[in-house]
């Protein structure tokens, strides 16, 4: 008798989510208020009852004002560092119209707000598998709850196929993939991908940029940034590792996580960089979608 | 002309937390040009040359459709549809325009007429949904709620092309790459999902009282062949509408002006510079 093997899914993307996993994609629009589910989500989710613990460990921190401030920050010390160096100028090259334009600067409008928050979230994850526990932070406004909800003008998380049938995107893929040493495409160029001529003209100025040593100190002083920063979330972020290392493949997840957390700090300056196209520096240092603190009827 | 590239012309106008991509073309009185479901603002690529030379064009992408917002914030019914069109005019400092519409494109434009009549001078509808010709058993099938979580985004476009295949009496696959081209993603799918979810026919049926009143002058352009609406419904409006004349496009079929351009463009022009 012939025995095929399940084969389980590397990533539950939002249409396949069943259950609690739908429902935990649903609160993380909510509370990182983010318009779409980032990959790196999709690939925690093929492994359930630790995805359920994760969310449920970082909820008490990812809707907090230290949270927010904290990726406010690590977005700040991006733009300051690709304010210094060389400008993509892609927006100039690409000749798009102007709902192109309008539809490309809210896309990075979006990522310029998403990256940062993901990042910090890496990190505090990548903290607690290794059993470390945040210091609290320090000060009232630091545990003060922010709003919940998509802010009403982000751009959705709208993407191409990884594997695109149009030429232009498909090279470039391939090309990102084998330049970054990436396993997949992350979703910021695959929005990208959506206005090919642009995403080519800045991959073509951003491909060299990346292994200038101003570059790579910037993203390893952001690695560094956001890793302090976990460290001083005002909650623990306590899981059972040892119960679920008897259920999950607890190896693959830390190494997962521990590719999310050296590619993240790339994404986020790469999109320092090309929102420099577009905006000044002393405005991109600002969060493109500010949270205000939530509404607590009666102040409870 | 390619998709992307007339894509490269759109514009765009922000509508309340919305947002509207239109090309606009040509000078002269304003001519809004409506497209239908599961299509944009390119549909009516091809009768830009017949008609930008005396008139001021401006096609909008409906909100939740082409490359206008896709977001999940707003409802995507004809009557709210017709508001943010009403607030997009307002936007572009136009009280009043003559209005082409296909599809549900001519549902708003019916709706236009029916309640804001001041902002319509001529009304062409070209296979236009009307009583309760709508939604095709399709568009209600891809309207359900489990539509997302039974098709990839590649496999409802594989079904789209599929089911919009009889609406053309022939048909160039550039074209229907173009038209379906803003639907390949998954957030364009859903977004059509919604769209779809939100066609409702007792919209169209609340006008019907109201269509004796609709007293502007209307030209009605069918496909004889149209398997979406019969042209029983063509007739139907013709009678109800004072000031209708119907033209019957034969041989055509749901995409009349795709199908008969030459002679759909000179009805059109002919129409819209007569007093």
């Amino acid at each position: 008798m012939l025995l095929i093997a399940a084969r389980k899914p590397q990533s539950i993307p939002p249409q396949k989510a069943e259950a609690d996993v739908e429902q935990i994609f649903h609160e993380i629009r909510q509370i990182l208020r983010v318009s779409g589910i980032d990959p790196l989500f999709q690939r925690w989710a093929s492994y359930p009852r630790f995805f359920s613990a994760l969310w449920e460990a970082m909820t008490p921190n990812a809707q907090t004002r230290a949270f927010e401030e904290a990726a406010d920050r690590l977005r700040a010390e991006a733009v300051a560092a690709a304010s210094g160096m060389d400008r993509l100028s892609a927006l100039a090259k690409a000749g798009l119209g102007e709902s192109q334009a309008y539809q490309v600067q809210r896309v990075l409008m979006l990522y310029h707000y998403a990256n940062p928050k993901l990042l910090l979230f890496v990190s505090t994850v990548a903290q607690a598998l290794q059993g470390q526990e945040p210091r609290r932070a320090e000060g009232a406004s630091a545990a003060e709850l922010i709003e919940r909800g998509v802010p009403p003008r982000m751009f959705p998380m709208e993407m191409i196929e990884e594997r695109p049938s149009e030429d232009v995107p498909r090279k470039i893929f391939r090309d990102i993939k084998r330049s970054l040493g990436l396993s997949s495409i992350p979703c910021d160029y695959r929005s990208l991908g959506l206005w090919p001529g642009y995403l080519a003209a800045g991959w073509e100025r951003l491909k060299p940029a990346i292994k200038s040593q101003a570059y790579r100190k910037a993203v390893g002083d952001l690695a560094e940034l956001s890793s302090g920063l976990a460290r001083e979330l005002p909650y623990p972020v306590v899981m059972p590792i040892d119960d679920l290392g008897e259920r999950e493949d607890m190896g693959a997840v830390v190494e997962l996580t521990e590719y999310f957390e050296t590619v993240l700090p790339a994404l986020v300056l790469n999109i320092a960089l090309f929102s420099l196209d577009w905006q000044a520096a002393e405005i991109l240092k600002r969060s493109p979608f500010p949270a205000r603190p939530r509404h607590r009827p009666n102040g409870h | 002309m390619h998709w992307r590239q007339y894509q490269a012309t759109q514009k765009v106008t922000e509508v309340g937390e919305t947002f509207i991509s239109y090309a606009e073309r040509g000078a002269g009185a304003p001519l809004v040009l409506l497209h239908g479901m599961p299509t944009w603002g390119f549909l009516w690529n091809g009768l830009i040359p017949a008609l930008e030379r005396h008139r001021r064009m401006l096609i909008p992408d409906l909100p939740g459709f082409g490359y206008s917002d896709k977001s999940d914030r707003f409802p995507r019914s004809l009557s709210r549809q017709a508001e943010m069109l009403d607030a997009w005019l307002q936007s572009l400092g136009i009280e009043r325009a003559d209005f082409i519409g296909h599809d549900i494109g001519g549902g708003v434009a019916l709706r236009l007429a029916a309640f804001d009549p001041a902002r319509v001078g001529r009304l062409a509808l070209l296979d236009t949904v009307c009583y309760d010709s709508w939604p095709t058993e399709f568009m209600a099938r891809f309207g359900h709620p489990g539509t997302d979580r039974r098709l990839s985004a590649a496999a409802a476009l594989k079904s789209l092309r599929a089911a919009l295949r009889p609406g053309f009496s022939t048909l160039e696959e550039g074209l229907i790459n173009g038209l379906l081209a803003p639907y390949t993603t998954e957030t364009g799918k859903l977004s059509l999902i919604r769209d779809a979810s939100g066609m409702d026919s007792s919209l169209t049926m609340e006008l019907v009282p109201a269509l004796p009143r609709i007293n502007i002058p209307t030209l009605i352009v069918w496909g004889e062949q149209d398997p979406f609406a019969s042209l029983r419904y063509g007739r139907r409006l013709a009678a109800d509408l004072p000031k209708a004349r119907l033209r019957v496009m034969s041989g055509a079929r749901h995409f009349v002006h795709i199908d008969k351009p030459e002679e759909v463009a000179l009805e059109l022009e002919n129409f819209l510079r007569s007093q």
